[in-house]
């Protein structure tokens, strides 16, 4: 299938693009410099431009998403999380959102059984693979600072030392690396292999998940396989995170294979789905409060209308009214 | 349960215990390292090239320790015949004139082998 193939070509190409100029044309200051300032630049301001300019929308209308009892009477009790009031409430919402993933616990799978009976049923896998997916990536790209900064910040260390506990394998096995591995597979087998979501997949659904598990392969091959100099790693690290324009030492041409890919997924990062990273934080349906009847929400690009009370209406036509035997409000 | 079956089970647990402690029983026959053909050699040069060693050392040493440990084989023969014991204390009878050796680059590169819990660190040894 082309929208699968397709997406497996690219990240090839771009696997073999520094493989290629590291090897055999000497390209160490481009793919171990360049590249990454300028992708970093690419993240940085294509970010900022995708966030501002979602800030700068006007929202027309109150639109946050509920299911829960909004508030109401004081003995009526409110769901704050499901129908937020205060913005509090609403942030615990985002943060739920963000952290544990929420609303995709809900997630439930719709079977068509034998004969015309279609069965819902609950359905978390999709929520735990998504989970711990997001989580380890936190994870492993929080316990790259070792190779940035020359004294590691006590957190980091204690991620590192919780996360290669087992002290299996030498270097010691970091279970996020399984855990990512294992999660990703789910991902890209429940795309193949499940009709319905098969079908709506995209190149660019597909793109984004080759792409990590061609990094986390380069980087767990790095790491426990096929070694490279993690001296000179480490010097071309602290460089980068100093701006210095040092060239890179004699590393292996997997690191420049993990590196470049890194940087595509940093250039591909604002232009793509994956900005959901930045954009889950000023969702309107997730950050608004539901309090449309307490407080009047204005679409900013209305027009200026200009209004005519019953009041005023009745002020000007009284006498008349009076006349005419049409009951007033006031005498 | 009757007194004749509490009997039979704690007899085959009795067994199934001597018969998992006797696999562990060593297997004898592995030789231990010619000291003497250890101790006289060129320290001018590593185990491997520098560059293999800079990067593939702990490989080295995890080989080292599965062939010694497992496999009772504690002798390291390099390509161009010489021979080491394979013992973390080979790497520190060269690489004694500085006691920090291993642990600077692990510092810099904020690498902590758990090998020191148990095996003694160049630096808590005396001069
Ligand atoms: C026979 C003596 C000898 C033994 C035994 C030895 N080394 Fe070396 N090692 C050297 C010498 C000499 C060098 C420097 C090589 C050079 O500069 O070309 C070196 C270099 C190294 C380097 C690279 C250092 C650098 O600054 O790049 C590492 C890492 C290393 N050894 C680790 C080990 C480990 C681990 C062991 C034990 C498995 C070990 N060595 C055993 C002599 C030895
Ligand atoms: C040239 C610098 C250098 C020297 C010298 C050196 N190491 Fe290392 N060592 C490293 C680096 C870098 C790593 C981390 C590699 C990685 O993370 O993949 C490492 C990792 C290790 C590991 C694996 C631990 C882990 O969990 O990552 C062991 C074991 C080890 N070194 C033993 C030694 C011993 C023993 C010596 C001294 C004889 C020594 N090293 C000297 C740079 C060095
Ligand atoms: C839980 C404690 C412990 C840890 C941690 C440990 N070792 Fe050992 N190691 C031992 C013991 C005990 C022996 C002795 C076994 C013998 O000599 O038969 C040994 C033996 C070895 C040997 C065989 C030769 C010798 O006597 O030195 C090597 C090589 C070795 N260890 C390397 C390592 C390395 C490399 C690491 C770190 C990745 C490490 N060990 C971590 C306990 C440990």
């Amino acid at each position: 299938m082309k929208k699968v193939v397709m997406p497996l070509v690219i990240v090839a190409v771009l696997a073999l693009i520094p493989y290629i100029g590291v090897e055999y044309a000497g390209l160490d200051y481009l793919f171990g410099v360049i590249m990454p300032y300028t992708a970093a630049l690419v993240l940085l301001a294509g970010m900022l431009w995708r966030m501002i300019d979602w800030l700068r929308r006007p929202v027309p209308f109150n639109i946050t998403s509920t299911c829960g009892q909004e508030q109401s009477l004081d003995w009526i009790r409110q769901d704050r999380i499901e129908s937020p009031s205060k913005p509090w409430h609403a942030a615990v919402r985002v943060l739920s959102e963000v952290l544990l993933f929420r609303s995709l616990f809900r997630n439930n799978k719709a079977e068509l059984r034998k004969g015309p009976d279609l069965v819902y049923g609950s359905h978390k896998w999709l929520w735990l693979a998504g989970l711990v997916f997001h989580w380890s990536l936190l994870l492993i790209v929080v316990r790259h600072a070792r190779f940035f900064l020359a004294t590691l910040p006590a957190p980091v260390a204690w991620i590192e030392h919780a996360d290669s506990f087992l002290d299996v394998t030498v270097p010691a096995l970091y279970m996020t690396d399984a855990i990512v591995l294992a999660a990703v597979s789910y991902l890209v087998i429940r795309r193949l292999l499940d009709a319905k979501v098969r079908i709506i997949s995209l190149q660019t659904d597909f793109f984004p998940l080759f792409l990590i598990t061609a990094i986390v392969l380069a980087g767990i091959s790095m790491r426990y396989l096929t070694k490279v100099d993690i001296m000179s790693v480490k010097a071309l690290g602290t460089g980068l995170a100093e701006f210095s324009l040092d060239a890179p030492g004699e590393i292996g041409a997997l690191f420049y294979v993990h590196l470049f890919l890194v940087c595509s997924l940093m250039i591909y990062f604002p232009f793509s789905k994956l900005v959901h990273m930045g954009g889950i934080f000023i969702s309107p349906t997730r950050t608004m409060l539901n309090n449309s009847r307490a407080k009047r929400h204005v679409n900013p690009w209305n027009a200026p209308v200009k209004f005519r009370t019953y009041a005023e209406y009745e002020d000007e036509y009284r006498e008349k009214m009076k006349k005419a035997g049409i009951p007033v409000e006031k005498e | 349960m009757k007194p004749s079956g509490v009997l039979m089970i704690t007899g085959g647990i009795v067994l199934v215990m001597i018969l998992a402690v006797s696999m562990f029983s060593p297997g004898g026959g592995a030789e231990t390292a010619d000291r003497a053909a250890v101790a006289e050699r060129d320290s001018t040069a590593c185990i491997a090239s520098k560059e293999y060693m800079r990067s593939h050392h702990m490989k080295l040493l995890d080989q080292w320790r599965h062939d010694a440990v497992r496999e009772g084989d504690r002798i390291h023969e390099t390509p161009d015949g010489r021979t080491f014991e394979k013992s973390l204390n080979t790497c520190l009878s060269c690489h004694s004139q500085n006691r920090f050796f291993c642990v600077m680059c692990h510092q810099y590169a904020n690498v902590e082998p758990t090998c020191w819990n148990c095996h003694l660190l160049p630096t808590e040894t005396k001069e």
